[in-house]
């Protein structure tokens, strides 16, 4: 136990200070927010990842949550996760670069008004700080049962250096430490598959012992069940999570939005946006396939589970040597503190960019900013705290936080698609579209009582893309300035030039000329259509093996 | 005097959570009941009887004053209790049979009577109990509906991104060096 501890003490020491080095260089709100934009693509690869995948989404809620509904959840991983990563980095996020923007609510601003960047801020706030406390939970409970060390003061423990390095060194720490935690995550996590798949006989083992012994449902081992299922029903998978959520996530989460344009060119930010849908997909060996196996090993070595949250948790202290644990719980500890530190960075972000300054205090200095930066970050700290006992109550945290994000992905899709692609939409349809979309999601989960969270961002997508698109044709269209440069028809040119551009790719790049543009291609090995194509091939071939 | 904001929230912050703690007496008492049958296993493996027959007895304890009445409470206010009140019987049986080996002192039967009622208190996965699939023409009609309609469209968009991108800039013809 105290060499776990020890590891565990020093893993955070090190944490702590790397915020304090980090602080060095942070001079302004662009080099706090965006890391000065300068992050090359594998560090935004390694950031992407880490910021996605920590205690919630990742080892222990969505473990939990492969361990209370079995394999449905690895359609995260193999299925939605990448389509989103790849679709967004392709295409989304050049919509962004254009508009040199900080956050996703600018983005609205600029292409529909102010009132929507309001409502859509204020929305995602709240999603960081149950995310956050959800995180905190977690982290906590996994702590107090590893290290049988107290709740309370282990989540103020972890709140304090997470903060700490999140105050002092901005995006550009939470990047470069986020790129450390995705090795050490990846290597820490990994053995936890091959002690479990060697107990349990192989996945064969795993499945002769739960349908065959136990008469365990076959839906249990599928990635896309029948549309009965009362946790995802397959269709409703394809339409709600896969088109909406999905896509909406990745391009509309100001956490992974943010590390792509901390990214020093268009080019890095759009191929580490794709390459990380590699770890993406090898994710569910870590954490979804060993929770399958999980049950089994728990009534055959007699292992108290709680709660489907912590179930990873009692797995790894109950199979790992101490030696290993103290790497995986290092490894662990890197997946929640970087989306911890991402979470709240993004949640500052949001307060200062697109509420304090847009709103409330205009025109003050850079420094005010930067200072007001801080101090929201303290605040979204302890806001999130006050939050966890409500956390505690809910009976599995993915699906408390995949419910919120329906309610506002699905409605926020239905906007962003429409920014892009018709011109006509305006601002009176798409702010009263978005605010009706997300009054009816609430409505359909709190009075008519529908739980699949799937359905809800479908649905709520479909109604405010209808609102949208008839009170827009209802009223003016949109002034010239709201859509010249940020809509699919626009002037492309530019695009072409941040290729030119490249810092990245400038020591492997072949000239080639265009007609009579020159321009600079990548190296076949930093093509984004042969990473997209091989990665889409891959899900394929896992849908088809375990769809 | 700028220090006391934040000094007043943290304040607020530490104490609130004592609030909380009645949520977390159901995770600690059957948690502390695992435990001490876990005991038993280690201490039957070691040949200690009385010390095994004590962390039983506590066990039994535990789950008779803490554990069984906050489930009968809790199954009437609260549907997550009642797959733990669907296997009292199961646990209780295993407990029996456990403090049945004691007595003889066998310990071949104990470890697993011990571990079946830790897994009787601990939570059980909701997917076990998922319905085996089943498919009527409808969800045939609608499961393809969607699929099919799925890579139409997908198709149909991505030719019209492509045209539509190309006809305002024409597709690059490569020129080696």
């Amino acid at each position: 136990m105290y060499s776990n501890l020890i590891i565990t003490v020093i893993y955070l020491a090190l944490m702590f200070g790397a915020g304090i080095f980090f602080s060095r260089n942070i001079k302004n709100t662009a080099d706090y927010f965006l890391a000065g934009r300068s992050a090359p693509w594998f560090w935004i690869m390694g950031a992407v990842w880490a910021t996605n995948i920590g205690f919630l989404h990742g080892y222990l809620a969505h473990g939990g949550a492969a361990y209370e509904w079995g394999l449905i959840q690895s359609n995260f991983e193999w299925f939605q996760g990448p389509f989103g990563y790849i679709l967004t980095g392709i295409f989304f996020i050049a919509f962004y670069w254009r508009a040199g923007i900080y956050t996703v609510p600018q983005f609205l601003e600029r292409r529909y008004g102010s009132g929507i960047r309001v409502v859509y801020s204020i929305a995602w706030i709240i999603i960081f700080l149950v995310t956050i406390a959800a995180e905190l939970y977690l982290g906590g409970m996994f702590l107090k049962n590893i290290l049988h060390i107290p709740f309370w003061p282990t989540v103020f423990v972890l709140t304090g250096v997470v903060g700490t390095y999140m105050l002092l060194g901005g995006l550009g720490a939470a990047i470069m430490m986020e790129f450390v935690q995705f090795v050490i995550m990846m290597l820490g996590t990994m053995p936890l598959l091959f002690i479990l798949l060697k107990m349990v006989g192989g996945f064969k083992g795993i499945t002769n012992v739960l349908i065959n012994q136990w008469g365990v449902s076959p839906q249990y081992f599928t990635v896309l069940p029948d549309i009965h299922h009362p946790y995802g029903p397959g269709p409703w998978i394809i339409l709600g999570q896969c088109l909406v959520v999905t896509i909406g996530w990745c391009a509309g989460h100001q956490s992974m939005v943010q590390r792509n344009l901390g990214a020093r060119s268009l080019y890095d930010s759009k191929l580490g946006y794709v390459v990380a849908s590699i770890p993406k997909t090898l994710g569910a060996f870590l954490y979804i396939v060993p929770m399958i196996a999980a049950p089994i090993v728990f009534s055959r070595l007699g292992i108290f589970v709680e709660k489907s949250d912590a179930a990873y948790g009692k797995l790894i202290i109950n199979l790992l040597p101490a030696g290993m644990l103290g790497l995986f719980i290092a490894g662990l500890l890197s997946a929640g503190l970087s989306s911890i530190g991402s979470v709240l960075n993004s949640a500052s972000t949001m307060l200062v960019k697109d509420l304090y300054e847009r709103f409330l205090v205009k025109g003050k200095s850079d420094h005010h900013y930067f200072i007001a930066g801080r101090i929201a970050t303290f605040g979204v700290i302890i806001a999130s705290l006050l939050l966890v006992p409500v956390v505690l109550k809910v009976y599995l945290i993915m699906w408390l936080e995949q419910t919120l994000l329906a309610m506002v992905l699905g409605p926020f899709m239905a906007v962003l698609v429409l920014a892009i692609f018709w011109k006509r939409a305006n601002t009176p349809g798409s702010f009263a579209g978005f605010l009706m979309g997300g009054i009816f999601a609430i409505l359909l989960q709190q009075v008519f009582h529908v739980n699949i969270f799937f359905q809800i961002s479908w649905w709520s997508f479909v109604v405010t893309l209808a609102l949208t698109v008839v009170i827009s044709l209802l009223t003016d269209p949109p002034k010239k300035e709201k859509v010249e440069g940020i809509t699919w028809d626009s002037n492309f040119e530019a695009m072409v030039g941040e290729v030119i551009e490249d810092r990245a790719l400038a020591s492997a790049v072949r000239v080639t000329e265009i007609r009579q543009r020159t321009i600079k291609v990548p190296p076949w090995y930093l093509n984004l259509k042969y990473w997209a194509t091989a990665i889409l091939l891959v899900q394929i071939g896992l849908l088809l093996f375990f769809g | 005097m700028k220090k006391t904001p934040c000094l007043a929230a943290l304040l607020i912050v530490l104490f609130f959570p004592r609030f909380s703690s009645a949520q977390e007496k159901f995770i600690d008492v059957r948690q502390n009941m695992a435990d001490n049958l876990t005991g038993v296993k280690t201490e039957v493996k070691a040949g200690d009887w009385t010390a095994a027959r004590a962390s039983f007895d506590k066990a039994k304890t535990i789950w008779a004053q803490d554990v069984k009445p906050l489930i009968t409470e809790g199954v009437k206010t609260d549907t997550q209790f009642q797959e733990y009140f669907n296997r009292i019987g199961e646990v209780e049986a295993n407990m029996d049979a456990v403090a049945a080996g004691l007595d003889a002192q066998k310990a071949d039967d104990i470890e697993a009577k011990v571990n079946a009622a830790i897994w009787g208190i601990s939570h059980h996965p909701r997917g076990f109990d998922v319905p085996k699939p089943r498919y009527t023409a409808w969800d045939w009609v609608f499961g393809l509906g969607i699929g099919i309609g799925f890579c139409l469209f997908a198709t149909w968009f991505g030719l019209y991104l492509r045209r539509s991108y190309y006809g305002r800039y024409p597709k690059a013809r490569f020129v080696k060096k």
